[in-house]
């Protein structure tokens, strides 16, 4: 019996004492409130990015001393999965980092976070920007980044061929394949394995082509439609002509692996400059404008600050974004990682640089792509049928109305 | 009348009741009783962890495939709706159909290597052990990294290409071809699964009695009628084990479908699991992949309980 009453007043001791640490854990030892926030390696540069955010958490603890922040580096792959499951069991981070279309599938999670931004910074947004980030008219990220998929060629490949003019539409394209395929060379890549996103791929040719994704009520899917099959048939002619290296329709090497790092392809619209740097060579990296077709018309996204419902301390994840996107700490941000200002008065960032500065000039081209709840579902419907196409297997017909047919009940 | 079963029962009740405990038989129960509880204590962290970690998502698992279930979001009981979903889309039957292919070439071509092997290494020769050890490495190797160097091996570039070159058949990359893709993760699963197939076919072939097949040389018998008469009904057990553990891992193939393919090139290797993976983790709708996965569930034990029924009936 004895024994037995110490072992209950063993466990009573470690009940009471797990009650009192739980008592004293959610805001930080001390008083002191916490901030974890995840984002990923934006800075490609890892040693880079981390010295980024040890200043700023430290500059930003200068004027915050009773909040300590947390920053969590995680990589691109599986940043879904990883997010979503620590959401669901209770252990996601205060404050992420988001691109547009993540935001419905997180909706019921985020905080909107208006509230948290002083009216000067919130209209210093550009206005497709704001609206990016915006859902049922609640401002649900703070934009900290944007980032632009203009055209862009290898010097090297066009004087190895003898080519001096560059394309600018649809045609330009197609007419000047043949003269780089005889001299070895690709005019372009297009990456259909299903691992890409349709954002990098087909989506930016069925917008030129004059196409959308979704109907403007987004109630039904528009891509089976004009646009959509010339679209897919221009892609098909630059597949089936030989213009394109074949094997990036099923695979997804890294780029070490592939031709655009042997300087075997002309130009590129789903890739950065600082993908392809130590490739090419800076002075080979020639920016152009986005191809045009019946539109001129890119993908870029908008990289912004989101604030998750579970923050532990509202006020104090609140802070924090108002400063990581404060003016001077998100100029530092985008120069370092390479991208491009969400605001109006930062004006330009890269004047002295030829090839961010010319990119930064085709901002204003861009759209983030569809932002539905259903666009990832829809986009994995789409994307076996665009291969399908590529491949031989399906005209562009049946591919677009057997994806549509895939696609509407997802649509409810 | 008072049958001789009632008479019995009746008997041995009796001789129970009339029967007094004696001490000794008191100290032998309390013994068992003593024995039996520290051997339940020692089971206890097992079973505590299985039934976290296996029983109850399962249950859990079971239970939102009636509702509509998104991550962060909250579950509506949605009745059958997620099941009539499955009937309707023609992803599904596509992932059933690709899954079924998939199986009926792996588990037999992994069960005949495995008894191949077994038979090979049934007898002890010099380097046995080593052999041994060697057809079992494959089962323990990370099937991710395994995925990652036959993603090469099998590449437009890679040495099976090559080989297929030099042979004058076909080549180029297996797993970029939507006909030869299947095939090509079935060569994979039958490099990481034969292995433990032959381990358990080995521990049965030298259960088998030396004389049976002694006397049946002694009589004449071939090499074939002493295989088809002695060892194979010896191994039917075994077998069957096997099929049933082999077909339930096909059915669940994932990780080198996601290393490997992605479930392409246009869904050619997009299997069940996968399926399930991708409405789970890339689209968060977890009413409908739970549904997938009690689909599947049930399609497995259905097919376990056939095998059963035709393999393993004389057990």
């Amino acid at each position: 019996m004895r024994k037995r009453r110490s072992v209950l007043a063993i466990a009573l001791a470690l009940a009471a004492g797990a009650s009192l640490v739980a008592c004293g854990g959610s805001g930080g030892s001390g008083g002191k409130q916490s901030v974890t926030m995840w984002i990923y390696p934006v800075i490609a540069d890892d040693t880079k990015h981390h010295a980024f955010w040890n200043d700023t958490v430290k500059a930003f603890q200068t004027q915050n001393p009773n909040i300590d922040v947390k920053v969590e580096i995680f990589p691109w792959a599986n940043r879904d999965q990883a997010l979503a499951t620590a959401i669901a069991g209770n252990k996601g981070p205060d404050v992420v980092y988001l691109i547009p279309d993540q935001l419905p599938k997180y909706v019921n999670n985020i905080q909107p976070v208006a509230q948290y931004l002083d009216s000067a910074t919130k209209s210093d947004y550009y206005p497709n920007v704001t609206k990016s980030v915006t859902l049922d008219g609640k401002m649900l990220g703070a934009p900290i980044l944007t980032s632009v998929q203009a055209l862009m060629c290898d010097k090297k490949v066009f004087d190895a061929v003898g080519q001096t003019t560059y394309p600018s539409t649809w045609q330009d394209l197609l007419a000047m394949a043949p003269k780089f395929k005889a001299k070895g060379y690709d005019v372009t890549q297009y990456a259909g394995d299903l691992s890409n996103t349709l954002n990098l791929t087909f989506y930016p040719l069925l917008w030129q082509a004059g196409g959308d994704v979704f109907s403007s009520d987004g109630k039904s899917v528009a891509f089976d439609s004009d646009a959509g099959r010339s679209a897919l048939d221009f892609a098909k002619q630059l597949v089936d002509g030989g213009y394109v290296d074949k094997t990036m329709l099923t695979a997804q090497p890294p780029i070490e692996q592939t031709r655009v790092a042997q300087n075997k392809v002309a130009c590129v619209w789903n890739l950065a400059p600082q993908d392809v740097t130590k490739f090419w060579g800076a002075e080979n990296i020639k920016i152009l404008p986005p191809l045009k077709d019946a539109k001129q018309v890119q993908y870029g996204t908008v990289g912004s600050l989101v604030m998750l419902k579970g923050a532990k301390d509202k006020t104090a994840a609140g802070k924090w974004i108002s400063y990581a996107t404060s003016d001077t700490v998100m100029k530092d941000f985008d120069t370092k990682s390479s991208f491009f200002s969400p605001r109006k008065s930062t004006g330009s960032l890269y004047a002295s640089d030829p090839v961010l500065g010319e990119l930064e000039k085709y901002v204003g081209l861009t759209t983030v792509g569809p932002i539905q709840p259903k666009a990832r579902d829809v986009m994995g419907v789409l994307a076996p049928e665009i291969q399908a196409a590529l491949l031989g297997k399906k005209s562009s017909d049946q591919a677009l109305r057997a994806a549509a047919k895939s696609a509407q009940p997802l649509l409810g | 009348m008072a049958n001789v079963s009632d008479d019995w029962a009746g008997s041995r009740r009796g001789t129970r009741r009339a029967e007094p405990d004696r001490p000794q038989q008191r100290r032998a129960r309390r013994v068992n009783w003593r024995e039996a509880r520290s051997g339940l204590l020692f089971v206890l962290p097992c079973f505590l962890l299985f039934v976290v970690f296996r029983f109850g998502p399962a249950i859990a698992g079971g239970v939102l495939a009636f509702t509509d279930y998104a991550i962060g979001g909250e579950a509506h009981w949605k009745g059958l709706a997620n099941f009539r979903r499955l009937v309707d889309d023609p992803t599904f039957w596509s992932a059933l159909r690709v899954t079924v292919i998939y199986t009926v070439l792996a588990v037999p071509l992994t069960m005949a290597v495995a008894l191949g092997m077994a038979l090979l290494v049934r007898r002890s020769f010099r380097g046995t052990k080593l052999l041994r050890s060697i057809f079992f490495l494959p089962v323990v190797t990370s099937l991710v990294l395994a995925g990652v160097i036959f993603t090469w091996v099998f590449s437009a570039n890679g040495p099976w290409s090559s080989l297929m070159r030099l042979l004058g058949l076909p080549h180029g990359s297996w797993i970029a071809d939507s006909r030869l893709v299947i095939p090509a993760l079935v060569l994979v699963s039958v490099w990481s699964r034969f292995g433990y197939g032959m381990l358990i076919l080995l521990a049965r072939l030298q259960d088998i009695p030396t004389e049976l097949e002694e006397a049946a040389l002694t009589d004449g018998a071939g090499p074939v009628q002493r295989f088809r008469h002695i060892v194979l009904p010896h191994l039917r057990p075994a077998l069957f084990f096997v099929a049933v553990i082999e077909t339930t891992v096909s059915f669940q193939v994932f990780d080198t479908v996601y290393v490997m393919t992605s479930g392409g090139p246009v869904r050619a290797s997009y299997t069940l699991v996968f399926a399930l993976y991708d409405q789970g983790f890339h689209y968060f709708d977890l009413g409908y992949a739970s549904a997938i996965g009690l689909a599947l569930f049930v399609m497995t034990l259905i097919v376990a309980l056939i095998q059963r029924s035709t393999l393993g009936r004389q057990q």
